[in-house]
């Protein structure tokens, strides 16, 4: 399939509003087929590294009828020793060909000494981690030359040696480097579990004008170790509770666009879209509700 | 009093303690309901089961050759020799043939390392760049000049018959595997949104194996006569330009 330079060049980016689903390769020809009725798409950035393939293809299709977003998981910001330039060279050449409305990675680390571990590993909450992040998420959005989000990870571990909370270090980084904030409401959710905090607490503390998108997605429950633990493993429906936390959510930063996240046990299109959906109908109750 | 560990401390800490090589991270971890211990398993678990999942997305037939056990293993024991070097995914399990070539419990599939390189080949056609086909009719106009060959091409030559071998492990049950013993030659390309392949004869081979590397018709003809006084360039030819094979550029 052809790039066409003629309808990309004539075309404004356009920035995602109401709720987008995850373009996920079980989809892909229903979706370039069906055209479905949905606000956006949601693509993982480093599925499109490499030089081209049937991701790459749908896109340059998927783009004429779609906002996008490309949401990273392998920025790693968070490495102490060094920072992938290559892998933002990357992410700049794809946000330039695909003119995302959102550019997004999260508030985590995921390689150190060369070794990428391919994960969202957990922060210490401490200054020096604060200190780093700030600095690497102005990089990138210099870099990019355009706002760029972080997001806040679940977590299966704290550290000893905190020195702050999580909503603590989410929201100073958001005010101290500037960028805007995905809030992902299940791993506020999840964390909340885990590590035995007020979910509530934690909406009320990020700082609400800077969020520019939010996540729900499914959690599965750990059942065979000594105490509850949830995987935030995108793998199920979203949760009553999480549900519960996003209309609290909407109350405070207003109809900001939503991603429902399924990437596990992907189901049918169907099931992503009623769950869309269902978003929607919160989203535009606040909407009617702001007006 | 332990002072705390700095952030590169910390990382280090936490990467050995992912990849199997001690250390003493746990006493950094809140344990609170849980242990340091099976809060770290979390991540371990889930570190290994992308990585394998990679490989087994990557190495379907390898897969299906030696068992889900055996797999498993030698991926759990690769993903530590060959630790992923990039924070995406599509360049680790590069060196998964030559691992599995040094695999004592492997010695005995010789034909194991090959069926993993076509398929690592298989995935670098299928994530290749795009490129215009040539049309055909203009085939003659340009022979003179250096020919392009699509970037999703690839070449494999094998002692052992990997194309048939790949076949009979991804084909559905009740395939029968019928081996003469010869090796094969085969090219694979991107398709539509499939990996085609084919076996190729030796001069054929030669002929293509040689334009990727020189662009050169005149050399490739020259090399692939070698093999074979009489090899046709024109069948050869046609066959690259039906298949879309021949790019501008």
């Amino acid at each position: 399939m052809m790039h066409d330079a003629r309808t990309l060049a004539a075309r404004p980016i356009s920035a995602p509003s109401g709720v987008g689903i995850g373009l996920r390769a079980p989809h892909l020809q229903r979706v370039l087929s069906e055209r479905p009725r949905v606000a956006w798409f949601e693509v993982h950035s480093e599925n499109l590294f490499a030089d081209g393939g049937a991701l790459h293809a749908a896109i340059e299709h998927v783009r004429a009828d779609y906002p996008l977003s490309l949401h990273g998981v392998g920025l790693s910001l968070g490495s102490a020793d060094t920072f992938d330039d290559e892998h933002l060279a990357t992410l700049c050449a794809l946000v330039q060909r695909f003119e995302p409305g959102l550019v997004s990675d999260h508030i985590c680390w995921g390689a150190i000494g060369g070794i990428h571990l391919n994960d969202l590993l957990p922060l210490p909450f401490t200054r020096e981690a604060l200190d780093l992040m700030v600095t690497r998420v102005q990089q990138v959005q210099d870099a990019l030359g355009r706002e760029f989000l972080v997001e806040n990870v679940s977590s299966y571990l704290t550290f000893q040696h905190a020195e702050m909370s999580e909503w603590e270090f989410v929201a100073e980084l958001i005010r101290r480097s500037g960028c805007g904030l995905l809030l992902d409401v299940n791993n506020v959710y999840v964390n909340s579990v885990n590590h035995g905090f007020d979910a509530h607490a934690y909406l009320r503390a990020m700082p609400r004008a800077a969020v520019r998108e939010i996540h729900l997605a499914g959690f599965t429950r750990k059942t065979d170790l000594a105490a509850p633990l949830l995987i935030d493993s995108h793998s199920r429906p979203v949760d009553a509770e999480v549900w519960a936390l996003y209309a609290e959510a909407l109350d405070l930063v207003g109809p900001v666009p939503t991603l429902i996240e399924w990437d596990q046990d992907i189901p049918e299109l169907e099931v992503l879209l009623a769950e869309a959906d269902r978003a929607e109908a919160l989203l535009n109750g606040h909407r009617t509700h702001t007006a | 009093m332990v002072t705390a560990p700095t952030l590169l401390e910390l990382q280090r800490g936490f990467a050995d303690a992912m990849l199997d090589r001690g250390g003493d991270l746990a006493q950094w971890v809140v344990g609170a309901a849980l242990t340091p211990a099976a809060r770290l398993q979390v991540y371990s678990n889930a570190i290994a089961s992308t990585q394998i999942e990679t490989l087994c997305a990557t190495y379907p037939a390898v897969r299906a050759l030696v068992g889900e056990a055996f797999f498993e293993a030698a991926a759990m024991r690769y993903r530590l020799h060959h630790p992923s070097a990039r924070g995406n995914l599509q360049t680790f399990g590069g060196a998964f043939a030559a691992f599995l070539a040094t695999m004592p419990e492997a010695a005995a599939l010789a034909y194991l390392p090959d069926v993993a390189q076509l398929e690592w080949l298989r995935q670098q056609s299928a994530l290749a760049a795009e490129a215009s086909p040539l049309a055909p009719a203009t085939l003659d106009d340009t022979l003179s000049l250096p020919v392009r060959l699509h970037p999703s091409l690839h070449l494999l030559t094998s002692a052992h018959p990997v194309l048939t071998i790949w076949r009979y492990a991804t084909a559905p049950e009740g395939a029968r595997l019928q081996l003469d013993g010869r090796g094969e030659q085969v090219a694979l390309w991107r398709d539509g949104n499939e990996v085609a392949m084919a076996a190729l004869d030796a001069a054929s081979f030669t002929c293509i194996a040689t334009l990727i590397d020189t662009r050169d018709l005149e050399t490739a003809h020259v090399a692939a006569l070698a093999i074979d006084a009489t090899f046709d360039l024109a069948v050869c030819l046609r066959s690259l330009l039906t298949h879309q094979l021949i790019v501008t550029g």
